[in-house]
């Protein structure tokens, strides 16, 4: 229902007030509300970017003893910026959070789309079994990566598995090789956050009219035709909008990763929020860290703003589309 | 819709595989939680899944008893830690859902604001390793540097637009029908928000809530950079958990890290139905 409509409802209901849309008190009230947030939006956001501008461009450091304002002694002409782009360790972090990304998203898109998909209609036992699904999201990621460090030792219980399934002695150490290292990662990551894909794409597929699936079957489509023709292209901003969260999560990959291999071995499993935690924590050149930062914010911005655009814009024509179906 | 039983056996088949998949890591911790240190067996050869002589003693180890088996002394126990994240979460979601609910009301209702929505979420898309070096500048300044209500801050202020959304969708959906005739009753406005909006919105805010403080409980970085040795949160705390004679404290570690998945596991489960409200900014409803 649209604003006006509720409007022009209300005003029915109570016509002594109906010329007053927003009256005075209210827009006074909505500005108290709002008030907090707002300002907590300007703690966190205006100036401290302020504050990582400045630093940027700067070679200041917590160990100089010197106050962060008084950073410009060691101005050093954007050299923050031009070291970034010769960065290998910098460009290899990324890389490396890229190679994550497009293994684990399809991975937990596709395993999450087959279950969901079973789960669509009633059967005995659903309840729990989804109940259970869901449980790997809830476990706090740091102690899922402390999980998965047990499994993944050399001794431990998943070369106990496969051992057992290949009648062979496997010891493999996963997490001191640098590539088993990685795809120890990102099997954690799937198990940890499929179930977030499965619990959207679930809810997404549930929506979807059942008469028109029924009405597809009688007139003889096969599974596979409802499938792709009636139930993906239902749910497709639903999974635009579960792939887009697990892209941004797994773009800040830190807990879960850091705990079980400390970005090791090596700089093997680095991703961009290791390769930042550990500039600032062990190197402690927090001028550069503002300069990696600032970059990561100002892309991240303008891709999020031009995403909202596309979304608003699909959603406005989504919404016409239905407003022309129902004319 | 009637399907064959080929479909239902495959069925039941895949979902059995993903449940053992699901369960496993978490089974591997719980047995790990009540094994005695022989059993421990990161580098021994039989793997037990199943505790052979199951004991309590990694949880008295982690609340400062002295064991039979481990003679090694904690520097601190678990106490302090579980306090710490604690007070964090239930105060950074405080903080979070008092202004998140009183900013989505002013949007909802009377459209101030109108910067909010896209701000915040620009806020959380932001890995949190990107502002981190103002914020620990700012805390040092402030003193909040290894404070429970330094934590509580942060805290409040990274799950706000979890907050702000979940209850805007909320009051969108809410019929005001109710509140105009309160309003016609001649209550004020403010008075309508507290005495009958926040009353019939208990159920919402409740698992609204529960939502943050899940996601206040499961940080590890924020607290990692944040603390540093007073009010370590649990996650922290279990990372640092290891000593130079017995090397990884497996158990002890195992123990909890079971305390510690619990809450979120079972608070988790209890809002299953507005999970997926909450976790997509309420584009998606259930």
């Amino acid at each position: 229902m649209s604003a006006t409509e509720t409007l022009a409802r209300t005003a029915a209901s109570t016509p002594s007030r109906a010329a007053q849309p927003v009256d005075r008190e209210s827009r006074r009230l909505g500005f108290r509300l709002t008030l907090p947030t707002q300002l907590l939006v300007l703690f966190i956001a205006v100036f401290p970017l302020l504050m990582q501008l400045y630093i940027s461009l700067t070679d200041w450091s917590p160990l100089d003893g010197v106050s962060w304002w008084k950073a410009w002694q060691s101005w050093n002409n954007f050299a923050n910026y031009t070291d970034l782009v010769e960065d290998r360790r910098w460009w290899g972090a990324l890389g490396r959070t890229f190679i994550i990304m497009l293994v684990c998203v399809p991975a937990e898109f596709l395993l999450a789309l087959g279950l969901a998909t079973l789960f669509m209609d009633d059967f005995p036992g659903k309840r729990i079994f989804y109940s259970i699904l869901l449980m790997p999201m809830m476990v706090v990621p740091a102690v899922a990566g402390y999980m998965f460090f047990m499994l993944f030792q050399s001794g431990g219980p998943f070369n106990g598995i496969v051992s057992a399934l290949t009648g062979m002695d496997i010891r493999i150490a996963w997490l001191s090789d640098p590539t088993l290292a990685l795809v120890a990662v990102m099997i954690a990551d799937i198990w940890q956050w499929t179930p977030l894909m499965f619990l959207i794409l679930l809810a997404g597929l549930v929506g979807v009219p059942e008469d028109q699936l029924k009405a597809a079957t009688l007139l003889g489509a096969n599974w596979r035709q409802r499938f792709f023709t009636i139930m993906l292209p239902r749910i497709k901003t639903i999974m635009v909008i579960a792939l887009a969260i697990r892209v941004i999560e797994i773009f800040k990959i830190f807990d879960t990763l850091y705990i079980m291999t400390g970005g090791g071995p090596g700089v093997a499993t680095e991703t961009i929020s290791v390769y930042v935690y550990k500039v600032t924590t062990q190197d402690l050149i927090w001028g550069y860290v503002a300069a990696i930062a600032l970059v990561i914010l100002i892309v991240l911005s303008v891709l999020a703003v031009f995403a909202m655009k596309r979304m608003d814009a699909a959603k406005n024509g989504g919404a016409a589309v239905q407003k022309g179906a129902r004319a | 819709m009637r399907r064959s039983p080929a479909f239902e056996i495959f069925r039941y088949a895949a979902i059995a595989l993903a449940l053992a998949l699901t369960l496993l890591p978490i089974l591997w911790m719980v047995s790990m939680a009540f094994k005695p240190i022989p059993e421990w067996s990161a580098t021994g050869a039989d793997l037990t899944w199943i505790p052979r002589a199951p004991t309590l003693d990694n949880f008295r180890f982690v609340f400062g008893e002295s064991t039979s088996d481990l003679i090694v002394a904690l520097e601190r126990t678990a106490w302090r830690p579980i306090l710490a994240s604690l007070l964090s979460a239930v105060f950074g979601t405080a903080i979070a859902m008092v202004c998140g609910t009183a900013a989505a009301y002013g949007l909802s209702r009377f459209g101030s604001g109108k910067n909010l929505p896209l701000a915040l979420i620009q806020l959380r898309l932001f890995p949190p390793m990107a502002v981190m070096i103002p914020v620990m500048i700012m805390w040092a300044f402030l003193g909040l540097i290894d404070t429970w209500w330094g934590l509580a801050l942060i805290y409040g202020i990274v799950t706000l637009p979890f907050a702000f959304w979940l209850m805007k969708t909320f009051f969108d959906e809410m019929p005001r029908e109710i509140e105009e005739a309160a309003l016609v009753e001649g209550c004020s406005r403010f008075r309508v928000f507290m005495k009958i909006t926040l009353p019939m919105m208990r159920a919402p805010l409740a698992s609204s809530a529960l939502l943050v403080f899940i996601l206040n409980w499961s940080d590890y970085l924020i607290a990692l950079l944040l603390t540093t040795k007073n009010w370590v949160t649990i996650p922290v705390y279990m990372a640092s958990l290891s000593s130079s004679m017995t090397g990884q404290l497996y158990g002890a570690k195992a123990a909890l890290g079971l305390l510690a998945a619990i809450p979120p596991v079972i608070l988790g489960i209890a809002i299953q139905k507005h999970l997926v409200r909450g976790l997509t900014f309420g584009a998606l409803k259930q």
